[in-house]
């Protein structure tokens, strides 16, 4: 988040936090959804995407009850429904709905078209036979998922080259909100994928504990360290900076840097730098794991979770580090069921994410009663960990347990009912994934590196992120996770 | 704060590590050390997964 972003989120009048309107509107999704499970196909004209290599074949309806639609009608079907409830959520957090509307309507079109170009046979067929059936030599098998990594280009560009169209975009640039609702929506596509293996779904709970211990622990001592000592950073600025760089990015910086009553400003500088950093691991580290982790899928994916802070980036690197290599695999004749990578990134990310109340309230607990002492300071309180929380983990949780609840007492004969429901919800969730990557690249302006004052702040960043928190990120998911393989498709 | 003002706030004297801050981080280090290790135990003695 820039410190526009950040300001204006901060400066909203709205009785709705953008948590509020993720669950809300997450599980609306869900609930429509979940409708066609029982007989009503409320959301079969949403838009999707197959691997092209003639443009007017590309686009369809999910559902063939709305075939009629067209791809181009379901495209503005999809466009309108998201305009309208978007622009009802924008005016729910105290922002300006016309506004609103006119750059949500900018983002969806240069997003979705990101998307498309993605989709694209040249950079999305994968093994031989898909280039056969399209009629292309050569790709680059980023499977039509590539469509992120276009999407993200295409936001780096606007915000590196044109700042002041950034800036009219700004309103509509929110990726924490879309991957929030992204991420509620996961949660039932994660439990729906999980229940044929009721298994893996408890040890990735035991997993997902030791990305806490790791993150909040491990992670965290040592980069506050590395600041205070090495850097010479103040506490306001070193807890405030071992938190965006161990937990979670800007919400843990911001979480944190209130706990200890840090100016605003400090979590805000902190921020801006989380959402660079977190761009250039989202370019790099996919990569990386498709190369050196493409026979150990799950590993890749809990790496993902642990290394990359923002839950946007997190997410969105899980979603491309799946696609590629489960095209490297695919391309090797082992054809793992797509999901299950998605999956451990998000379950391990939110699992970080549950701690932030508890961790803020540690260090106020500290800062007030040994650090900052003062008279007449208040202490910090228990509500703090409710407060601190971030609520759409609520949302997540519910969908999961929503959608395990109903894939585990399905008959056989209605758990592909259930699949295809959930299916046209997650619809939904791949659109808000490309809304996020595309958000992500406007928000980050690589100009701040050079910018004199923050070299220092980038500096111990740098050291910490790529001298420490990966390469323990890699070990822990490594010992984890190795050996643990995705289902083959049947 | 403007660019200037970090870059002095930045130049100031190095606050030393007080105890409560050492006792943090050796503290979070060894129960996350600990930790680690028995989720490692546990995993691997379940052979979950």
């Amino acid at each position: 988040m820039t410190d526009a972003a950040i300001g204006f989120a901060a400066s909203a009048r709205g009785r709705w936090s953008e948590d509020t309107l993720a669950v809300v509107l997450g599980g609306a999704i869900l609930v429509a959804g979940l409708a066609s499970y029982f007989g009503v196909d409320v959301l079969g004209w949403t838009v999707t995407t197959a691997v092209w290599s003639d443009p007017g074949k590309a686009l369809a309806a999910i559902s063939k009850n709305y075939a009629a639609l067209g791809g181009l009608g379901a495209l503005l079907a999809t466009f309108a429904a998201l305009l309208v409830v978007l622009t009802a959520g924008a005016a729910a957090l105290g922002e300006r709905p016309a506004r609103f509307a006119g750059a949500f309507t900018i983002v969806f079109v240069i997003a979705y078209a990101a998307w498309f170009v993605g989709a694209q046979a040249h950079l999305a067929a994968v093994t031989p036979a898909d280039q056969a059936k399209f009629g292309v030599s050569w790709s680059l098998r980023l499977t039509n998922e590539g469509g992120y990594i276009v999407a993200l280009l295409a936001g780096l560009a606007i915000a590196n080259f044109l700042p002041r169209f950034a800036g009219w975009l700004k309103e509509a640039i929110r990726p924490e909100l879309y991957i929030k609702i992204a991420i509620v929506i996961l949660g039932a596509f994660v439990a729906v994928t999980a229940a044929g293996r009721l298994t893996f779904a408890s040890s990735l709970l035991l997993r997902g504990v030791a990305a806490i211990v790791e993150a909040y622990l491990i992670y965290w001592a040592v980069v506050y360290y590395v600041a205070r000592k090495w850097f010479g950073f103040s506490r306001e600025w070193a807890a405030p900076l071992a938190s965006g760089i161990s937990i979670c990015g800007v919400a843990a910086a911001i979480a944190v840097g209130g706990a200890i009553r840090a100016r605003p400003q400090v979590p805000v500088l902190v921020s801006s730098l989380v959402v660079v950093f977190a761009v250039i691991e989202v370019l790099l580290l996919p990569f990386l794991a498709q190369t050196f982790l493409s026979h150990e899928p799950l590993v890749a994916a809990a790496w993902m979770g642990l290394a990359v802070k923002t839950d946007g980036a997190a997410v969105a690197a899980g979603g491309i580090a799946e696609s590629l290599v489960l095209a490297q695999n695919a391309a090797e004749g082992v054809k793992y069921q797509a999901g299950w990578m998605l999956g451990v990134t998000a379950t391990v990310k939110v699992f970080i994410d549950i701690f932030i109340g508890v961790w803020a309230f540690i260090l106020a607990y500290v800062w007030t009663n040994y650090i900052n002492v003062q008279p007449n300071a208040g202490k910090a309180r228990l509500g703090e960990i409710w407060a601190r929380m971030p609520k759409f983990i609520i949302g997540f949780l519910t969908a999961f347990a929503v959608a395990l609840i109903l894939a585990l007492t399905a008959s056989p004969a209605n758990t592909a009912k259930l699949s295809a429901a959930i299916g046209e919800a997650n619809a939904f969730r791949v659109i808000f994934f490309v809304l996020t990557f595309f958000s992500i690249g406007v928000l980050s302006d690589f100009r701040k590196l050079w910018r004199e004052g923050l070299g220092k702040l980038a500096a111990v960043y740098f050291v910490s992120l790529f001298g420490f928190v990966i390469w323990v990120g890699l070990l822990i998911s490594w010992l984890f996770f190795a050996g643990v393989k995705p289902p083959l498709v049947q | 704060m403007s660019e200037p003002e970090l870059r002095d706030e930045l130049k100031a004297p190095v606050e030393p590590l007080l105890p409560i801050e050492k006792k943090l981080i050796v503290g979070s280090l060894a129960t996350g050390i600990v930790l680690l290790v028995l989720l490692g135990l546990v995993n691997y003695w379940l052979g979950a997964g």
